[in-house]
C-alpha cells in the first residue's frame, strides 16, 4: 500500500501530527494508554506492510535524548524508592523522577514510530507537495524540494572529499590505525576548508540550475513539488484523524495511572 | 562530539511546543518578507537556498579527530547565516531541521517549532547578527570578521544548548540546576569545534571566491550601532536568564579549598567592584542581573574601543 508518485499525503500528515499531539498530552504514568496506542500504531504499520518490530527498533533513535531527563531520578525529592551512600555522596532515587523518565521515553518512542509510518507510506516529495497544499510558504516548499533533490549528490561529494582526506591527512583516530596528522586546530581548519570547498561546488551547481531554469522561462518565482492529484476522501480521513485524537485522549483520561 | 540538540516529541510540554511554534512562525514569516524584499533574482536565490540546504546536510558529515573516539562536527547555523545572509540562512536551517525530523526522525514533528527556534532562529539568525556586530565593533577588518564568525559560531552552539535546556526545564523534563551547567559545559567544547570549522570554511571561501562573501556583506542590513544594540540586548537577556539559575554554591576550586581546609589562607583582592557577581547594597536575583548588565556594558565598551583602535591603525 506504499504510495508512488506525488500523492496527496495531507490526511496522513494531519493524522501524524494529531496522534503525536495526543500522545504528548497523555498524562504521566498512563502506561496502559501507551500500550494501547503502541498496539494501534503497530497494527496500522502491519496492515501497511511495515514490520512492527523493525519500526520499534528504528524508533529507538530518540532514546539517547533521555540522558537529558536522567537527573530527575536523583534530584526529585518525592516518592523516594531508594536512598543510600555511594562513597562520599548521598543518593536518593525518586519514584516520581523514574515515572517522568519512563513516560518521556515512551512518548518519544511512540511518536517516532508514527512519523516513521508517514515517511514509509509516502515519498518525501509527496509530503513536501502536500505541505505546500497545506499552505507551507512557497519559498520553503521549493527550498525543501531542491534540498531533497540535491541531497544525495552533495552527500556523495562530501563522502568523496572525506575519503580523499583520509588517504592524505587528518584521518580520525580509531578509524584507521595511523596517527592523525597535525594539531587539533590544523585538523579543524582542514575540515573547515573541506566545508568551504563543498560550498563552492554547491554554489556552482546552484548557478547552473538557475541558468537552466531561467533558460526554460522561470521568472519571479520557482515552483517545485505540487500535488499531482487530490485525495477525494480527505474529509473522511481528517475525521478519522480527529477520532483517533479523541480516542487517545479518552484512554489517557479513563485508564488507570501508575 | 556531535551536538545533539534535536529534541524528540514527548520531551516538551505541549504548551511550550505551541509557544515556540508561534515564535518560530513569526520570525520565519519576517524572514520570508525580508528576503522577498531583498531578492533581485528570485529563481537564483531560491535555487541557492535549496542547494545550500543540501550543502548543510552534507557538511554536517565532516568531522575532525580531537582525541581517541572523539571528533568535532559541524552544526552549520552561523555558516549558513554568513554565506546566505541571516534571513535566508535561517530559512535554510529551518528547512534542513524540518527535513531531518521528517526523513531521519532526528527531532520530533510536534516540537519542530522549538528545534527550529533553537538552531535556526537563535543559532543562525541571532548567530550571524552577532558575527556581523562583533566584526563591526572590532573595526570591520578581515581579522575582526574571522573573530566575529568564530565567536558567533561558538556562541550559537552555547545559546542553542542553553535554550534547549531551559525549554526542557520549563516542561519539567530536566532539572535546570544540573542540566544547564552540564549542557553548557559539554557544548562549550563542541562550540570550539564549530567555531574552528566555521572559521576554516569562511577563510577558504574568502580566499578562493571573495566575491561570494562580499556580495553577502554588501546586502542591506542593520547598521553597526543597531547590530551592537541587538547583540547587547541578546547578551542581556542571556545574562538575566542565567542569573535566575545561578548557583549560590561555591565553585569547584572553592569547594576543594573548603574541604581541604585552606580556604581561609586565600587573600582577597585589594578592592572589589562587583563582589560575588552582585551590586553592593542590593540583594537577590536583581543584584546578580544588574552585575551581569554592568559586565555586558564593560565588554561592549572594551570591544568598541578596540574596534576604534583597529580602525585607526588600518586607516593610518
Amino acid at each position: 500500500m506504499i504510495a508512488t508518485g506525488r500523492q496527496d499525503a495531507r490526511a496522513a500528515i494531519v493524522t501524524t501530527l494529531l496522534v503525536a499531539l495526543a500522545v504528548a498530552l497523555l498524562p504521566t504514568g498512563s502506561y496502559l494508554a501507551y500500550l494501547l496506542v503502541w498496539l494501534a500504531v503497530a497494527t496500522v504499520a502491519a496492515l501497511n506492510g511495515i514490520a512492527p518490530t523493525q519500526l520499534a527498533r528504528r524508533a529507538l533513535v530518540a532514546l539517547p535524548f533521555v540522558v537529558a531527563v536522567l537527573p530527575l531520578l536523583f534530584t526529585r525529592s518525592d516518592e523516594i524508592i531508594w536512598a543510600g551512600e555511594l562513597g562520599a555522596i548521598s543518593l536518593s532515587v525518586s519514584g516520581a523522577g523514574l515515572r517522568i523518565i519512563l513516560t518521556t521515553g515512551l512518548k518519544a518512542w511512540i511518536s517516532v514510530q508514527v512519523a516513521l509510518i508517514l515517511v514509509r507510506l509516502y515519498p518525501i516529495e509527496s509530503i513536501v507537495g502536500s505541505l505546500r497544499a497545506l499552505k507551507l510558504p512557497d519559498t520553503i516548499a521549493t527550498s525543501a524540494g531542491l534540498t531533497i533533490r540535491y541531497l544525495d549528490l552533495l552527500r556523495n561529494e562530501a563522502t568523496r572529499m572525506l575519503r580523499a582526506r583520509s588517504s592524505r591527512s587528518a584521518s580520525p583516530i580509531g578509524e584507521t590505525r595511523e596517527r592523525a596528522g597535525g594539531t587539533i586546530p590544523w585538523r579543524a581548519r582542514v575540515t573547515g576548508n573541506l566545508a568551504g570547498a563543498l560550498f563552492l561546488r554547491a554554489y556552482a551547481r546552484a548557478a547552473r540550475v538557475e541558468e537552466a531554469a531561467t533558460a526554460r522561462g522561470a521568472r519571479g518565482s520557482l515552483s517545485f513539488g505540487g500535488l499531482q492529484q487530490s485525495d477525494p476522501r480527505i474529509l473522511q480521513k481528517a475525521a478519522l484523524a480527529l477520532a483517533a485524537f479523541a480516542l487517545i485522549s479518552a484512554a489517557g483520561a479513563l485508564l488507570p495511572r501508575f | 562530539m556531535r551536538p545533539n540538540l534535536h529534541i524528540p516529541d514527548g520531551f516538551l510540554a505541549p504548551e511550550v511546543s505551541i509557544a515556540l511554534w508561534v515564535a518560530t512562525a513569526v520570525v520565519i514569516g519576517i524572514a520570508l518578507r525580508r528576503i522577498a524584499m531583498e531578492r533581485t533574482n528570485a529563481p537564483a536565490r531560491t535555487v541557492l537556498m535549496g542547494i545550500a540546504g543540501a550543502f548543510i546536510f552534507a557538511a554536517q558529515m565532516f568531522n575532525f579527530p580531537v582525541a581517541a573516539g572523539t571528533s568535532g562536527h559541524l552544526l552549520g547555523g552561523v555558516l549558513a547565516g554568513v554565506l546566505l545572509g541571516p534571513w535566508a540562512g535561517s530559512i535554510v536551517m529551518a528547512t534542513v531541521i524540518g527535513i531531518q525530523a521528517l526523513l531521519f526522525q532526528d527531532g520530533g514533528l510536534l516540537v519542530l517549532g522549538a528545534n527550529i527556534f533553537n538552531m535556526g532562529v537563535i543559532g543562525t539568525l541571532a548567530g550571524s547578527l552577532v558575527a556581523r556586530g562583533t566584526s563591526a565593533a572590532l573595526g570591520g577588518s578581515q581579522w575582526s570578521e574571522i573573530i566575529g564568525v568564530g565567536f558567533a559560531a561558538w556562541l550559537s552552539v552555547m545559546a542553542a544548548a542553553g535554550f534547549t535546556t531551559l525549554q526542557l526545564g520549563i516542561s519539567g523534563t530536566t532539572d535546570i540546576g544540573i542540566g544547564l551547567p552540564a549542557m553548557l559545559g559539554t557544548h562549550a567544547l563542541i562550540g570550539v569545534g564549530e567555531a574552528l570549522i566555521t572559521v576554516g570554511a569562511i577563510g577558504f571561501i574568502s580566499a578562493s571566491a571573495p566575491d561570494i562573501l562580499s556580495a553577502r556583506t554588501s546586502e542591506r542590513g542593520a547598521s553597526a550601532p543597531r547590530r551592537i544594540a541587538l547583540g547587547s540586548v541578546i547578551a542581556l537577556i542571556t545574562v538575566s536568564l542565567a542569573a535566575l539559575f545561578a548557583s549560590a554554591s561555591p565553585d569547584g576550586l572553592e569547594r576543594v579549598a573548603e574541604d581541604l581546609g585552606f580556604l581561609d589562607q586565600g587573600q582577597g583582592p585589594a578592592f572589589e567592584l562587583l563582589p560575588d557577581y552582585t551590586i553592593p547594597g542590593l540583594d537577590g536575583t536583581a543584584s546578580t542581573i544588574l552585575a551581569g548588565a554592568v559586565g555586558v556594558a564593560v565588554v561592549v565598551v572594551i570591544l568598541l574601543l578596540l574596534g576604534r583602535v583597529a580602525a585607526r591603525r588600518r586607516s593610518a
